[in-house]
């Protein structure tokens, strides 16, 4: 899968190689990028993140670290965090390795349905996982 | 001669490794100077992270420093009064004290404890970024990990051995006061006089200089230690070995240095 | 969050605190807020003086030496400052003497006798005397020195000088004239005279072995090379001693006469009453004179590298 990992800067990936600050809460994971890259100040960058988390219907993981949540929990974090960086691809890597607690197509295809994002979504995985997106917008 | 051609290289390996790691932390430190004097650095969330360092590295373990400083420099006031005593040179015994206790020994002491404490922990937790990726998603998210993870160290680092070695510099100056003299104002012109004699502005900057490289050792040495980690889980300990190891020589660099421009 | 920044916020105000408030004690300690008093020493040598050395009154620093200069007769000025708060124990009789003590640094120490005295103004210029300790050791030792052997000797001799005492109190003595005693025994002044002038001798020697020894000494410290050299100072020395070990020789004979005379005089004192002191002050110079000559020969036979053939010299 090395041709994920050369993909473009201005592709937002949420993978399994790409893990959230350990020692910081799901909130403050995402409100890194508004707080550093975007120079707002700390309440306006824990806002943002609130309001994507809010929209991904997960308002109460926000003060959960790494080691304490459910891979689902987890993935919804790293999908906020890739979404609030703003480009306009988003490349999810082999979602079988971070879901493997909930039927995950269904579960992201949900989660893109709540978020109302404009770009594409694009899921990479394994030929043999096929059969799990019978109604899938991207395949590989 | 094989053996020969082979300690050569083994000996040119080392150098060279040692002039790596040596250019890896000056390196860092002229990034990290270069980012001080940006102004975009110095936002509140920056601001916010270094108060957390500050807490973590200096207030937290105020009260545990503090007694320790005290029973250290009760120990060595005691001894240094006994044996001027015994030798009939107490005139230079207050001095004495002064200069080892807060001149050396309570900074070095307090740049071993934060290294223990502080370093130890930076150098394991930048290893372990390092090697579970975090680093590298913290790249892909175009999040420079310097302002809020090295800086503030680096900061809080310098600030909490400056403070606590003057913390504890003053405690031991009260101790040694009341060793000296009692519980009573007698002898405070003498212990002026002394003061005003060994602290002039000199030697006042260059305690507080000291601190601070002290300061910047114990945590810059450490957060360089653990970017070089490679990424095995396994290498962490051997990071926080090396780190410390080389910690450890720099304090002890950085008191020679100081003692040898001090009397030399 | 709001406990934490409390808590750095306390801890930085009060650390800011304690270190401001040392900083304005140590500026208050090395008189930053006040005058500065200056004062002139004049002394005639700068030995040991130097830029720093304190100025210490009732063991308490209260200046330092700033700098030291030549004025225009060659005299060494120092000029030293203290803090104006200071200034109040300099009076007009104050003395400033150069203390070097052979332990820590050299300081100069100021007594005020009566600190009713008026106040010693600004600028003026006062005499530094010189109490150095160090040029005082050689003599020192050399006293202590002489009273070792004193008391060494008298312990040594105890018995015999208190009996010979003894024996002179119960002493009359009917003989008069230039040479008291000793003329009535040896029975003629000429012979009485040979004695005196035995001892008269005797003292000169050993002052002049005073100082050869003093010489040996350097030689023996300097080069000891050079001492051993074939045809340098060793053969030439070695002769000269020998000679002194024959005068010596002749002098312990003489004393030994003189001895056995002092001996048989104590024995016939014990009728005589009015030659006591001239017995009392012979014996004196002739103890003193043995005791001498004794430290000397000690010195050169320990001092004697060559010849140990040669027959010791020795003294009653």
């Amino acid at each position: 899968m090395a041709a994920v990992a050369a993909l473009p800067d201005d592709v937002a990936r949420v993978a399994l190689d790409l893990p959230l600050r350990a020692n910081l809460t799901a909130l403050d994971n995402i409100a890194l990028i508004p707080l550093y890259q975007r120079h707002f100040n700390a309440a306006e960058s824990a806002r943002q993140a609130q309001t994507m988390l809010d929209r991904l219907g997960h308002a109460g993981i926000a003060p959960l670290r790494d080691p304490d949540m459910t891979p689902a929990q987890r993935f919804v974090t790293k999908l906020a965090r890739a979404l609030i960086l703003g480009r306009s691809r988003l490349v999810i890597d082999r979602p079988g390795a971070m879901l493997y607690d909930v039927p995950y197509p269904d579960f992201i295809r949900q989660l893109a349905e709540q978020t109302q994002s404009t770009g594409t979504w694009e899921i990479y995985d394994f030929s043999w996982n096929q059969l799990l997106y019978s109604q899938a917008p991207d395949q590989e | 001669m094989n053996f020969l051609v082979a300690s050569i290289e083994s000996l040119g390996a080392k150098v060279t490794g040692w002039f790596t790691v040596g250019y890896d932390i000056f390196a860092f430190l002229f990034r990290s100077i270069l980012l001080l004097l940006d102004r975009a650095t110095w936002n509140r969330a920056t601001y916010d992270v270094v108060i957390k360092q500050v807490y973590f590295t200096a207030v937290q373990i105020l009260p545990v420093f503090l007694g320790y400083a005290l029973v250290i420099s009760w120990l060595i006031i005691t001894i240094i009064l006994t044996t001027a005593r015994d030798f009939g040179l107490t005139a230079f015994a207050s001095e004495m004290t002064i200069r080892v206790l807060v001149l050396e020994l309570l900074p070095f002491l307090t740049a071993l404890f934060i290294a223990l404490r502080s370093g130890s922990a930076i150098n394991t937790e930048v290893a372990l970024m390092k090697v579970n990726n975090e680093l590298d998603a913290l790249a892909h998210c175009k999040v420079p990990p310097m302002q809020f993870e090295f800086l503030p160290r680096l900061i809080g680092g310098v600030v909490s051995v400056i403070t606590l070695a003057g913390l504890a510099g003053l405690l031991a100056l009260l101790l040694s006061y009341l060793s000296i003299y009692g519980l009573s104002m007698a002898g405070f012109d003498a212990f002026t006089q002394i003061l005003a004699k060994i602290f002039n502005l000199i030697i006042l900057f260059g305690l507080i200089a000291k601190c601070a490289l002290f300061g910047l050792a114990v945590t810059l040495i450490p957060i360089t230690a653990g970017l070089e980690t490679p990424k095995k889980l396994f290498m962490v300990p051997v990071s926080v070995l090396r780190g410390m190891m080389r910690v450890f020589f720099a304090i002890v660099a950085i008191e020679v240095v100081s003692l040898a421009l001090k009397y030399i | 969050m709001k406990t934490l920044h409390f808590k750095v916020g306390l801890f930085a105000a009060a650390t800011l605190l304690l270190g401001a408030l040392f900083v304005l004690y140590i500026l208050h300690a090395r008189g930053f807020f006040e005058d500065t008093y200056r004062l002139q020493l004049a002394a005639s040598t700068a030995d040991g003086v130097a830029p720093g050395v304190p100025l210490v009154f009732s063991g308490i620093e209260i200046g330092r030496v700033s700098t030291l200069g030549l004025n225009d007769n060659g005299g060494i000025i120092i000029h030293a400052e203290l803090l104006a708060r200071n200034s109040k124990w300099l009076k007009e009789n104050s003395t400033f003497t150069l203390d070097k003590p052979i332990v820590g640094g050299a300081k100069i120490r100021i007594d005020s006798p009566n600190l009713d005295a008026p106040a010693l103004p600004e600028n003026s210029t006062m005499l530094l005397l010189t109490s150095d300790v160090t040029k005082e050791i050689p003599i020192l030792v050399e006293r202590i020195k002489a009273i070792l052997v004193n008391v060494e000797h008298l312990t040594r001799k105890d018995g015999e000088v208190n009996g010979t005492l003894a024996n002179l109190q119960t002493m009359t003595g009917r003989m008069t004239g230039e040479y008291g005693m000793l003329e009535a025994i040896l029975g003629s002044p000429e012979k009485a005279r040979g004695v005196t002038d035995t001892l008269e001798k005797t003292r000169a020697l050993i002052t002049k072995l005073d100082s050869l020894a003093l010489k040996m000494d350097g030689m023996a410290a300097k080069a000891d090379t050079w001492l051993f050299a074939p045809d340098g100072v060793a053969l030439q020395t070695r002769e000269a001693l020998a000679q002194v070990k024959l005068i010596l020789a002749d002098a312990q004979s003489s004393l030994k006469k003189a001895d056995a005379l002092m001996t048989n005089a104590v024995a016939i004192s014990a009728d005589v009453k009015e030659g006591t002191q001239d017995i009392v002050k012979l014996r004196a110079e002739i103890d003193d004179t043995v005791r001498k000559a004794n430290a000397m020969i000690n010195e050169i036979n320990k001092k004697w590298p060559f010849a140990p053939d040669d027959p010791e010299v020795k003294l009653p």
